[in-house]
């Protein structure tokens, strides 16, 4: 039995990976237990993604060697992964939305009747099985983009589990989910590790990987720092070893509380009156004055994010006004929004460029009249773009750089130097720093604080507790669309917040 | 990443913009040795200038809106449109002339401002026919493909009515410019078509790469949701894109009118997919975002080299032509596309 346990399920040897001349990865050694849970840590850029794409066979000119059960394989394909036993469960959903769960759990092997019938009773009975044995009781006749994320994410376990992975590749699955669904998710991992799968979990939110990691692997710069059982190690040195500094701002922890200041005595920059939209909020009204920070937590749907949106000028309202400066702001119309200085920070990045464009393109985009002129020169664009990129931190500071070359913290500089091109009166952020790592959250957050203490309103919508209470001067908690509490001018710890979402 | 940016800076192209080019070049130096050199005379020049010159207006238009990620069935029928408004609005002027004046003017005599009407007047139409086309896409919010559809029918509809099926004259001007050209030498000239074209390709280029709108079209073809929260008002965009288009498609229309000297209801027929299969075939996306002049201006001449060359490959069947027209076409675009993917 002890050697059962103790012969690796999966082995890699000196696995690297370059794209053009630059190194992704090199020399990293990585192994896989049966039942275990190892989580995969690092920055923006240390190769975590690269090596989990080379494990699910996205990668398939990699160098260095894998084994499965000892024997060597060559992962030419996801499909070669998955018939290895690999699954993956990607970041971004990729479930199809439109078609029920049943459906999606048995997407591309339907069970089949008589003269090739989709078997659809033998499939709902099936779905429903294979679902209440990760102990979910839904209707599997469902559309999936009508169930809550956590459902989503099981649906795409379920799959994997099912089409035989022994091991499941888990991309940052908590970024999308409340605490009650997290809890849900870990449940699921730890019945999933009794029947012996190995789960390879990536994350980066460290309390995670502490809670259910067995053993833990640090990428640092493309190599593997150290790999150690997940009891020897603590947050403080895993971001330690991760970033290689200190942490500079103390992070907020489960326990401690901040003090939020009493409330602004300026004349508000954005009051918004009775906002309704159907199926997102209802009845909202709150102001936020110069030189402060609102923040609206919520668990996922709660409708705190679709607010953001309609604050900033860039969704349709069903009743309701929203004034800056005391003169309305047309709703959905960004362009005057934007004109009048009230800038939009979409949590979900594939919405706020054009990753295929150059990074000078996406920076100029919104201010081309008055930034560059009526004629467009690159030269005239660059000059004007480098030292913004160089202002917000952004590496590579390069502006003919495509734009989907950079990190998602880099990504996230882009957009922040975009709206340095004109005035900042109001700045919306909706999930600012979701999938990032601590140290590219540090440089975007303090870019955020720098804007406050110019005079900006900041209103600063997010699902993460921690990120809310580090930043913001007043909290309002949504839930179903309507505000339940607002905190301002008091001791606030992370458990009294989740308590009121 | 420095080093890749720094290699960007002397080698600026990649496999997609290089491999529209070598399939031009491929398909010259082949014709040049199936045809036993004639191909290469300045007659073969002439020629392809002169036919490719309604494709490259057409598919100038049609780069605009491939980029903004739409795109527009339209342009053949508009162009069939503006060259029958044309030939009505210029047989019934000169008619009213000849009774008013009661004598026969000799063909050419036209009044300058019977002219100016026969020809500002069906270009006026295309544009406001292609502005049509692009607000209703917006305001019902449909896929241009099935407005432009649409378009297309009424476009044929309306020539055919206007002309009652009959082929009607247009002016001499427009005949001039399809078929004459600024002499360079005693026995050839360059096309006025040609150099009409050109200025099409040079203004488009300016536009696309260094105006605000040409910006916002690429910004709005790469990702329309980022490029409307960055203030770009995508829906004007691409309403201005399709008029852009219906346009240029009306000045191909008249030159192309001009160039067989009458508008008949068979011309313009398959204008639409070769104008297409220009811009696709010099690599610009038909998902928008990717793309532009330089590389539309490749495409039509692979296009132009390829219709032109294989007229003059004696031994190929006449009934064969149009089936190797459609294979080597599949090839070219084939080539380019898995090239083109290298990035």
């Amino acid at each position: 039995m002890s050697t059962v346990a103790t012969a690796p399920l999966l082995s890699g040897r000196q696995i690297g990976k370059r794209f053009g001349g630059e190194v992704a990865l090199a020399d990293v050694d990585f192994e896989l237990l049966p039942g275990e849970v190892h989580g995969l840590v690092g920055s923006n850029g240390a190769g975590k993604s690269t090596l989990m794409k080379i494990l699910a066979g996205a990668l398939p000119d990699h160098e260095g060697t894998l084994a499965i059960d000892g024997r060597e394989v060559r992962l030419s394909s996801p499909q070669a992964a998955l018939a290895h036993g690999i699954a993956m469960v990607y970041q971004e959903l990729s479930g199809i939305g439109c078609l029920t769960v049943a459906e999606n759990l048995f997407l591309g092997r339907q069970p089949v009747a008589r003269a090739g019938r989709v078997d659809w009773r033998a499939m709902r009975s099936k779905a429903k099985a294979y679902l209440a044995e990760l102990g979910l009781e839904i209707d599997v006749n469902r559309q999936l983009d009508r169930c809550p994320l956590v459902v989503r994410q099981m649906v795409e376990i379920a799959r994997g589990l099912h089409s035989g992975a022994r091991i499941l590749i888990l991309d940052e699955p908590t970024s999308a989910l409340s605490p009650p669904e997290a809890r849900r998710l870990f449940e699921l991992v730890r019945q999933l590790k009794e029947r012996g799968v190995a789960v390879v979990f990536i994350t980066h939110f460290i309390e995670d990987i502490l809670e259910i990691c067995d053993r833990v692997t640090i990428l640092k710069d493309g190599r593997r720092l150290e790999t150690r059982p997940a009891a020897e190690l603590d947050k403080r040195y895993i971001v330690h070893r991760m970033l290689g500094h200190e942490m500079a701002v103390e992070e907020v922890g489960y326990e401690a509380s901040v003090t939020l200041p009493p409330p602004s005595r300026e004349t508000p920059r954005l009051v918004a009156r009775e906002l309704s939209s159907a199926g997102a909020f209802q009845e909202i009204d709150l102001e936020v004055s110069p030189g402060e920070c609102l923040g609206l937590y919520g668990f996922v749907g709660a409708g705190h994010q679709e607010l953001a949106e309609a604050l900033a000028g860039a969704r349709s309202l069903d009743a309701g006004g929203i004034e800056v400066d005391g003169s309305p702001l047309p709703a959905d119309r960004p362009r005057t929004a934007i004109h009048r200085g009230v800038l939009f920070v979409a949590g979900d990045r594939g919405r706020a460029l054009h990753l295929g464009a150059e990074i000078y393109k996406n920076v100029t985009l919104a201010h081309l009249a008055k930034a560059v002129g009526p004629l467009l020169t690159r030269k005239a664009e660059e000059r004007l773009v480098r030292p913004l990129l160089e202002q917000v931190g952004c590496r590579p500071p390069q502006p003919r750089l495509a734009t989907g070359n950079l990190s998602g913290g880099n990504q996230q500089k882009v957009v922040v130097a975009r709206w340095l091109l004109g005035p900042i009166r109001v700045l919306v952020l909706e999930e600012p720093t979701r999938g990032m790592d601590v140290g590219a959250k540090e440089d975007i957050m303090r870019l955020v604080a720098k804007l406050k203490s110019e005079g900006a309103a900041i209103i600063l919508a997010s699902i993460e507790p921690e990120l809310l209470l580090a930043h913001s001067d007043r909290i309002l908690v949504m839930r179903r669309g309507r505000v339940t509490h607002a905190f301002s001018d008091t001791e606030l710890d992370k458990a009294t917040l989740v308590r009121y979402a | 990443m420095s080093q890749a940016g720094e290699k960007r800076s002397w080698w600026p192209w990649s496999g997609g913009e290089i491999a529209p080019l070598a399939s031009l070049l491929v398909l010259i130096v082949f014709f040049a040795v199936a045809t036993g050199g004639d191909f290469l005379k300045m007659a073969t020049v002439m020629q392809i200038l002169r036919q490719g010159s309604a494709w490259a207006i057409v598919a100038v238009g049609l780069t605009f809106v491939l980029l903004c990620g739409e795109i527009d069935l339209s342009v053949g029928m508009m162009a069939l449109w503006g060259a029958s408004f044309c030939g009505w609005l210029f047989t019934r002027l000169t008619e009213d002339t000849v009774i008013a004046a009661g004598a026969t003017p000799a063909d050419g005599e036209a009044g300058l401002l019977i002219v100016a009407v026969c020809l500002l007047l069906p270009l006026l139409s295309c544009l406001v026919l292609g502005l049509i086309t692009g607000g209703l896409t917006i305001w019902a919010a449909l896929p241009s493909f099935i407005i432009s559809l649409a378009m297309m029918n009424v476009a044929d509809g309306l020539s055919s009515y206007v002309t009652q099926s009959a082929a009607l004259d247009v002016p001499e001007i427009l005949e001039v410019v399809g078929n004459r050209g600024v002499a360079i030498t005693e026995t050839r000239g360059l096309p006025y078509s040609a150099i009409l074209a050109a200025v099409f390709f040079l203004c488009g280029h300016v536009v696309l790469r260094h105006t605000r709108f040409g910006r916002y079209v690429y910004m709005t073809g790469g990702n329309r949701e980022a490029a409307r929260l960055a203030g770009v008002r995508t829906g004007l965009v691409i309403i201005v894109c399709l008029a852009i288009s219906a346009f240029a498609a009306g000045v191909a229309g008249l030159i192309e009118a001009g160039r067989l000297e009458k508008v008949t209801q068979d011309q313009n027929a398959d204008l639409l997919l070769s104008a297409v299969a220009c811009v696709v075939l010099g690599g610009t996306s038909l998902f928008g975002g990717i793309g532009g002049m330089g590389r539309t201006a490749i495409g039509v001449l692979t296009f132009c080299v390829l219709h032109v060359g294989l007229n003059q490959i004696q031994w190929i069947p006449d009934l064969l032509r149009p089936f190797v027209m459609g294979a080597v076409l599949m090839a070219a675009l084939v080539v380019n596309g898995v090239f083109g993917r290298q990035r």
